[in-house]
């Protein structure tokens, strides 16, 4: 039994000053030094594909937007992709252009840290193209971002799929595939739906989200193998063994992204974790992605 | 010294492990510098009878007391339980798993009850496993939610004498098993598998509201990779007290202590 008397609390901050302090004595643990932002050169920079701002309803959304920028310093992340859902889905037309405003205010406010999403309902359909044009062309964002508000074989995506093809960004999808029915996602695309959309869409780049908090794993890097145009975002807060290998196995290692979508330490300890070489992550951690961003025009 | 106090051996139904036999798990656990790990059977969680399950953990362990714990893994509503925990002490197992949702019990039911107090006479640890494996992958064979938390109050509230280790666990600050005044003896510790660190702040929460002497440093493995575990402490850097009681201190004292 623990007979110890109560001791004294520990706060976050207590760890952060500790850590400090250590570093200051010359102890055996000093703190990671923060990542710069922009790479040394011929150093490829770790982007996290799959991040999230917090929206402007949910109070204290500034203090957790610094916390995730914290995190990653502290996880030596230097780029986050991100996107803001609007809180309530199926989002609206305006319910979408707010909260890509909102991300292109933090894209301005955080200087090349946080790269840009476009999140859009694609039901809406040219308001929808409008905003994908807007942001991209405009602002600067490197993506589109696209959830569950309509499977990704749904004709009434293919709009958006061709702006993105236009355009020369991915698409990160949302996607999920499990053995039992996904409560309130009647609508969400699996690994099947992405291969099937690349089919039609070859020239797409497409990113399959969060495999490690998609259900059943296997079964999504099974039906991404066929896929070449569908890479595949490592993110979520599944931590199980092997999953990185077996995709790097079955898919190769250039279509692998590294991402959190807001687990991090999962996100970095799997890769820290994987049985692959140096060069094999250093392409999951930034250089596969990199490689995306390049395509589009300067 | 590291002390990983959520480890497994063996087979499990639904997904193959790849560092499932002793070999293969002391190297994975020596590459991440983990000195100890007490381990069970990841075969006896679909098993209907448990036992040979667990002695077959026992001969894989046996060659290795220095570095494996054997925990059993017994179910209190299956005929004989009472003979196998007096086997399983007899094999030097130190602690028992419990898999309420899996075995079909409450763990409030009287014959869990039975069991942990058996348990608790023999000096031997509970560890109980929020979780195996995530909802959202499970086969379609089985539907097994999360124990949830307030069962797991409900138990160590009735029984301040055991010793309660929670696994594969989150969520533990919105319970009263996370807080101060929360009511509960302080008769559990909480392991970090799947705690969240820095951005949700659960790890610092917790060291808060219940104290350095209450946290674990569990990975889950062969089932997860233990990296994940091992960044939170890279991450939060603890001071070198705290640092030394999640990752081996609080484990070890119950397993030597009176």
């Amino acid at each position: 039994m623990n007979s110890d008397a109560t001791p004294d609390p520990i706060s976050r901050r207590d760890f952060l000053r500790g850590a400090a302090a250590s570093a200051a004595l010359g102890a055996a643990a000093p703190p990671r030094p923060a990542r710069a932002i922009t790479p040394l050169p011929g150093e490829i920079p770790v982007i996290d594909c799959h991040a999230h701002l917090h929206h402007h309803s949910r109070d204290g959304w500034q203090a957790d937007d610094l916390a995730l920028i914290e995190v990653a310093d502290r996880l030596g992340i230097d780029r986050l992709c991100c996107s803001m859902l609007t809180p309530r889905r199926p989002a609206s037309a305006e319910g979408f252009r707010e909260c890509n405003r909102w991300v292109a205010e933090a894209m301005a406010r955080h200087d090349g840290r946080v790269l840009g999403y476009c999140y859009v309902n694609p039901g809406h359909p040219q308001e929808a193209i409008d905003e994908i044009r807007r942001c991209v062309e405009d602002h600067g964002f490197i993506g589109v971002k696209l959830y569950n508000e309509h499977r990704c074989t749904d004709p009434v995506v293919f709009p958006v799929v061709e702006a993105a093809i236009d355009l020369r960004v991915p698409i990160l999808h949302h996607a999920g595939h499990g053995h039992h029915p996904y409560p309130g996602q009647p609508n969400i695309s699996d690994g099947g739906d992405l291969a099937e959309l690349s089919r039609r869409y070859p020239e797409a780049m497409l990113i399959c989200a969060h495999v490690c908090g998609g259900g059943d794993w296997e079964w999504t890097i099974k039906a991404l193998r066929h896929a070449p145009g569908v890479r595949l975002d490592l993110s979520g807060s599944v931590t199980d063994d092997g999953v990185v290998e077996y995709a790097a196995d079955l898919l190769g290692v250039d279509r692998l992204l590294f991402g959190c979508d807001m687990s991090m330490t999962a996100g970095v300890g799997r890769i820290r974790g994987a049985d692959l070489d140096d060069e094999a992550k250093a392409k999951i951690l930034g250089g596969n992605m990199l490689e995306l961003l390049g395509r589009r025009p300067s | 010294m590291i002390v990983d106090v959520n480890a497994h051996l063996g087979p499990f139904a639904f997904r193959r492990l790849r560092h499932q036999s002793a070999e293969s798990l002391l190297g994975l656990m020596d590459s991440r510098g983990i000195d100890v790990a007490f381990v069970s059977s990841a075969a006896a969680i679909t098993h209907r009878n448990t036992q040979p399950a667990n002695e077959d953990l026992a001969d894989e362990a046996r060659p290795h007391p220095d570095r494996l714990v054997p925990f059993a893994v017994i179910n209190p509503s299956y005929a004989g339980w009472e003979d196998d925990l007096s086997a399983c002490v007899d094999l030097g197992f130190r602690g028992l798993r419990l898999y309420p949702n899996w075995h079909a019990y409450e763990l409030t039911s009287g014959p869990c009850l039975d069991l942990v107090d058996r348990a608790t006479e023999r000096r031997m640890i509970l560890s109980l496993p929020i979780r195996v494996e995530d909802p959202r992958q499970q086969s379609w064979l089985v539907d097994v939610p999360d124990v949830p938390l307030d069962r797991v109050a409900a138990l160590v509230a009735a029984r301040p004498g055991a010793r309660f280790h929670l696994v594969n666990g989150r969520g533990y600050v919105g319970s009263p098993l996370g807080r101060k005044d929360g009511g509960l003896p302080d008769n559990y510790r909480i392991d970090l598998a799947r705690l969240d660190v820095l951005l949700r702040d659960e790890v610092e929460t917790l060291l808060d509201s219940l104290g350095p002497d209450r946290l674990l440093f569990g990975t889950g493995i062969p089932f997860q990779y233990p990296d994940p575990t091992l960044a939170k402490i890279d991450v939060l850097d603890p001071p070198p007290e705290v640092r030394e009681r999640i990752l081996s201190r609080n484990a070890m004292e119950w397993l030597d202590g009176p």
